[in-house]
């Protein structure tokens, strides 16, 4: 009975233990945990992530036009089942196609299926396809495709590049921009939020008017100038780059201020005094216990910023100001979405609106759960 | 008699105020007014004050946390002197290392991201005193043992103690880079009874260890009383009276000091407390009356106490009174 | 023998936290007659603050109330459970016989709007006053406390009072519904000294005549021993000495309470050494099995006070101690 309740306490002294000399970090991760939302924000945003930097693996064809398929454009998605009325087989399987243009359906293109077992196309694994280079190596293998022909899980476009491998390489392309747009957003906010907070009086009042004139830019009318000032011998990596580093440049005031806002008050702090009093210089002070105080929030602003950079990205492109084909993001995938006759026949155009809407609900769950667990230190109680 | 640790002569410290006014002079705070104290070393100094006295500010102001404007201080511990307006760099920096401070709010004071080892080692480091790290440890070490502070505890961080507890680390904070003076600003206001005994009896004890010299700042003057050799008391910024412990309660002089001695409230269910009930109201540092600042709530205001500001005069060995009338109220 | 005006029985308060169920008030029992000023003193984690929200039903959701407890309200001779209240006849107890004031007033009051108009809703909310009427009654209370120029501060806001001033329309404020019971949540502990006591002085007036009760909660023994009839001292979420003041503060028996006496600087008392409380005062989530004081106890009974919960032994009449070492001695007697 005393071993037990011995037990019983000894992993009570070691939780308790663990809780007092827990640093900031852990305490976050503790509290994060708790929140379901977030779990599974997270757990949704690495898939997403990972699917984009993997992209090229993970889907069979190269998603540009060198790897299109002509004769099926416009095509229907081919979903491998595994049994049909010829039975059932272990490994997946998609029908053969036919394709023809037909008078009667004013020249459109009319698919025959053949449901017949001998035209049955195995999905195969880990087989030979397009190369791709990854981190400075070819390669050729991707992780699935089809003994005979092609297959398009999420079918094809007008030019009959595969909107599966698009979609995943979409993905990459918006985080990529996101990422690079946040990134020069929040060295900027840094610097400036940080030389702002920090000193305050004049330098604050003047750097606090910049800040605010940036922000009033109004963002349609700028990126229609600047696309309309981009020359077209730029190619679409150029545009890529200049977009990405113009939204950073255009993000950072709402950072900047929140940066300034922690730095007003941190440096308040009775703390900071303390270290004052022991003769530390500002160097110091900023080092050790300014930044580190708020780190946290920070990381939960870049968390949230994030998705934002990516709609906005998304909503240029789609009106054409962006990013152009042949880089590809999710803006530029919807901009085919465009026209009556996609709505009404090729439905399978809006399939990475779906990937667009979670990956920035992911942004946003994992980064309110950030927020949330992001003051250990603070008692909040539900 | 050795020289005193700490000298004042009409230090006063003013903050602006934001201009309402277009023209004229600036208006100004006076928190501090023409204060004139001497501390003897290895003295525990008491400095009492309600809110407005300015209490903090001088204690600040001692620090060079707050600004000088009019007025001198000198620190003398024998080994240097030090003239406090006029401190900068290298001198500055030396003499923080031999004046600190413990702060009131024992939640606020402590870095929350640093374990307690590194917030107490922090001056060591800042400060240059140290050589290696093993060094650093080991003060560490004996200043957490002086303040009873468990050294399991040093990997801890802040949010695992209780404010008795934070407080004693804040007194490690303050007493590793081994200073001569203190100041002990409202060090135990924010504790419960029972811990607060507890963290005055270690500042008692560690000023008789390491010979320091203590500035105590309150508002409780029960606990002044217990633990200073010498209280001074301030209203609104100025001086009125200064004493030895024992002679200041046993006979005030001020009118305020009597105020402020019957204001506290006796254990003494029958003993309803005699003398004066003041009326009215604290005056607003930003408007203060004209003449002696404490003349609208002294029963005994006369005409000259409302046209004239009262100097201090020295009435006995050590014992101070900055009051017109103190003499015919001495009875 | 009158009934007594609020009757607290085996008042039991648990919190649902995210680290289970936290014991906050245990068995707390203690009754106020009416025109009786009672004290809860006590330290931080006491649960006094909690236990004087449960008599008004302010404490937040997560709070669980044990079946046993009871709070009985008696007035204008109906018996009222207060635990039992359906939201919408709360009235009662919130601002009508029951009144409260707080430690912070800067906080308690709303700071856009004018004092006045504080005073009016009030009112308005709990008597059938029209607007003119409430505005009078407000501007009386204010004379009646002691605030100068009544009539222009009626239309100031929170910010232009000085402390001493806020806490004073505080209680002008509670007064105005003329409750049976009004309970003063540290009222003075932010307050100078000096205007400590002219706002004790302002409530024992105000007691003798308007003949209420008070519930006085505070950690400050001085306050106490001027202020009140009856004092309660409390520990962790328990009621560990009770009875009236004079025997309390002159005979103070629970270690607890002896330690609290000794650990405070008397000013006539100059040549006696500080006598701490060893130990901290244990987290809720850590609350020692036995007597809850066991773990600071000069006097402890090792074991026995760890393990035994002690039950109210009385030490003269009207005075109860929550002391093994003490029902033994009474025992042996």
């Amino acid at each position: 009975m005393t071993d037990t309740a011995n037990i019983d306490v000894n992993v009570d002294q070691k939780l308790k233990e663990a809780y007092f000399t827990a640093s900031q970090g852990q305490l976050i991760w503790t509290r994060f945990k708790k929140q379901t939302a977030a779990m599974v924000g997270l757990g949704v945003l690495a898939l997403l992530i990972l699917s984009g930097i993997f992209a090229p693996f993970l889907t069979p064809y190269d998603p540009t036009i060198a790897g299109r398929n002509k004769d099926y454009m416009n095509g229907a998605p081919n979903i491998p089942s595994f049994c049909d009325d010829n039975g059932c087989s272990l490994r997946p399987f998609i029908y053969s196609y036919d394709r023809t243009r037909s008078i009667q359906t004013n020249f459109r293109w009319v698919t025959e299926t053949d449901t017949s077992l001998e035209a049955r196309r195995y999905v195969v694994f880990f087989t030979q396809g397009d190369k791709f280079t990854f981190a400075g190596i070819n390669f050729s293998t991707h992780l699935f495709g089809v003994d005979k022909g092609k297959i398009h899980i999420f079918g094809t476009d007008s030019t009959g590049k595969d909107i599966y491998s698009r979609t995943l390489q979409a993905i990459n392309t918006s985080l990529a921009v996101g990422t690079i747009g946040v990134f020069i957003a929040f060295v900027l906010a840094l610097m400036i939020g940080g030389v702002s907070g920090y000193y305050g009086g004049w330098i604050d009042s003047v750097l606090q008017m910049i800040t605010d004139a940036v922000r009033t830019i109004p963002t349609i009318p700028l990126f229609m100038a600047l696309a309309a000032f981009i020359p077209e011998t730029w190619s679409a990596e150029t545009r890529f780059l200049f977009i990405s580093i113009i939204l950073g440049f255009v993000g950072w005031p709402t950072l900047a201020r929140r940066v300034r806002t922690h730095l007003l008050t941190e440096r308040n702090q009775e703390y900071v005094l303390a270290a004052q009093l022991c003769g530390a210089r500002a160097g110091h002070i900023i080092r050790r216990h300014l930044l580190p105080s708020f780190t946290s929030y920070i990381i939960v602003d870049l968390v949230i910023s994030f998705p934002y950079m990516v709609l906005s990205e998304t909503a240029l492109s789609f009106i054409g100001l962006g990013l152009k084909d042949p880089v590809n993001s999710l803006g530029v995938m919807l901009q085919q979405v465009t026209s009556a006759d996609v709505l009404l026949n090729y439905q399978w155009y809006f399939i990475p609106v779906f990937f667009f809407i979670t990956l920035v609900l992911a942004f946003v769950f994992v980064g309110d759960g950030l927020r949330d667990a992001a003051d250990p230190y603070a008692d909040t109680k539900k | 008699m050795s020289e005193p640790l700490i000298t004042t002569d009409d230090l006063s410290v003013h903050f602006p105020v934001r201009g309402k006014t277009l023209f004229g002079p600036a208006p100004v705070v006076r928190a501090v007014e023409g204060v004139s104290v001497h501390i003897e070393r290895g003295s525990f100094f008491g400095l009492v004050g309600e809110s407005g006295s300015g209490k903090t500010t001088f204690g600040r102001a001692l620090l060079r946390a707050a600004p000088i404007t009019r007025g001198s201080a000198t620190y003398s511990d024998g080994d240097v002197t030090y003239d406090l307006p006029s401190l900068k760099d290298d001198d500055l920096r030396e003499y923080r290392k031999r004046a600190q401070l413990i702060f009131q709010d024992p939640y606020a004071a402590l870095s929350p991201r640093m374990t307690v080892r590194d917030i107490i080692a922090e001056p060591l480091e800042v400060m240059g005193l140290t050589k290696s790290r093993d060094e650093t440890d080991t003060r560490v070490r004996e200043i957490a043992k002086k303040c009873r502070i468990n050294l399991e505890h040093l990997r801890r961080f802040p949010h695992a103690f209780s404010g008795g507890q934070r407080q004693r680390i804040s007194i490690a904070r303050a007493l590793v880079s081994e200073p001569r003076f203190i100041v002990a600003d409202e060090s135990v206001a924010a504790l419960d009874v029972s811990i607060q005994a507890d963290v005055l009896n270690l500042l008692k004890s560690i000023q008789q260890d390491m010979g320091l010299t203590f500035l105590f700042i309150s508002h409780d003057l029960s606990v002044v009383a217990h633990i200073c050799d010498h209280v001074a008391v301030m209203y609104l910024g100025r001086l009125v009276e200064t004493a030895p412990t024992r002679e200041l309660f046993a006979a005030p002089r001020h009118p305020y000091t009597k105020a402020l001695l019957s204001a506290i409230p006796s254990l003494d269910p029958d003993d309803q407390g005699n003398v004066q009930k003041l009326e009215g109201e604290i005056p607003s540092p930003t408007n203060p009356p004209p003449g002696c600042k404490f003349q609208t709530r002294c029963p005994h205001a006369i005409d000259i106490c409302r046209q004239e500001e009262p100097k201090l005069s020295h009435m006995g060995f050590e014992h101070d009174v900055a009051c017109h009338r103190w003499e015919e109220l001495a009875e | 023998m009158t009934k007594p005006l609020i009757s607290v029985k085996d008042l039991t308060i648990r919190f649902k936290t995210d680290e289970g169920l936290v014991t906050a008030v245990e068995k707390v029992s203690f009754d106020i007659a009416p025109g009786e000023v009672l004290g809860l003193v006590g330290e931080s984690g006491s649960g006094k603050s909690v236990t004087a929200k449960a008599l008004m039903l302010l404490n937040p959701d997560n709070a669980v109330y044990d079946s046993t407890s009871s709070i009985t309200l008696n007035i204008d001779d109906k018996e009222i459970d207060v635990l039992s209240l359906a939201p919408k006849d709360r009235l009662i107890i919130r601002g009508g016989a029951v009144s409260m004031i707080f430690q912070e007033p800067m906080a308690s009051f709303a700071p856009a709007i004018t004092i006045g108009s504080h005073m009016v809703e009030q009112l308005l909310i709990h008597s059938d006053m029209n607007q003119v009427e409430a505005k009078e009654l407000s501007i009386e209370m204010l004379a009646r406390v002691g605030i100068p120029d009544p009539a222009m501060r009626f239309d100031q806001y929170a910010f232009e009072f000085s402390g001493g001033m806020r806490q004073r329309a505080m209680i002008a404020m509670a007064l105005s519904t003329k409750p049976k019971l009004l309970i003063a949540d540290e009222p003075t502990t932010a307050l100078d000294v000096t205007i400590q006591a002219q706002v004790i002085d302002l409530m024992k007036d105000l007691v003798s005549e308007y003949h209420m009760a008070i519930l006085f909660i505070t950690h400050d023994l001085g306050v106490i021993a001027q202020t009140v009839d009856k004092v309660a001292v409390m520990y962790l979420g328990t009621l560990v000495e009770k009875g009236a003041v004079r025997q309390v503060l002159r005979k103070p028996t629970h270690p607890y309470t002896q330690g609290l006496m000794n650990a405070l600087p008397k000013l006539d008392e100059l040549d006696q050494p500080l006598t701490a409380i060893k130990g901290d005062i244990p987290s809720p989530l850590d609350r020692p099995t036995g007597c809850v004081f066991n773990t600071r106890c000069p006097v402890t009974l090792g074991e026995e006070c760890e393990t035994r919960v002690p039950v109210y032994t009385s030490t003269e009449e009207g005075h109860q101690v929550a002391c093994l070492l003490v029902e033994k001695e009474g025992a042996s007697a």
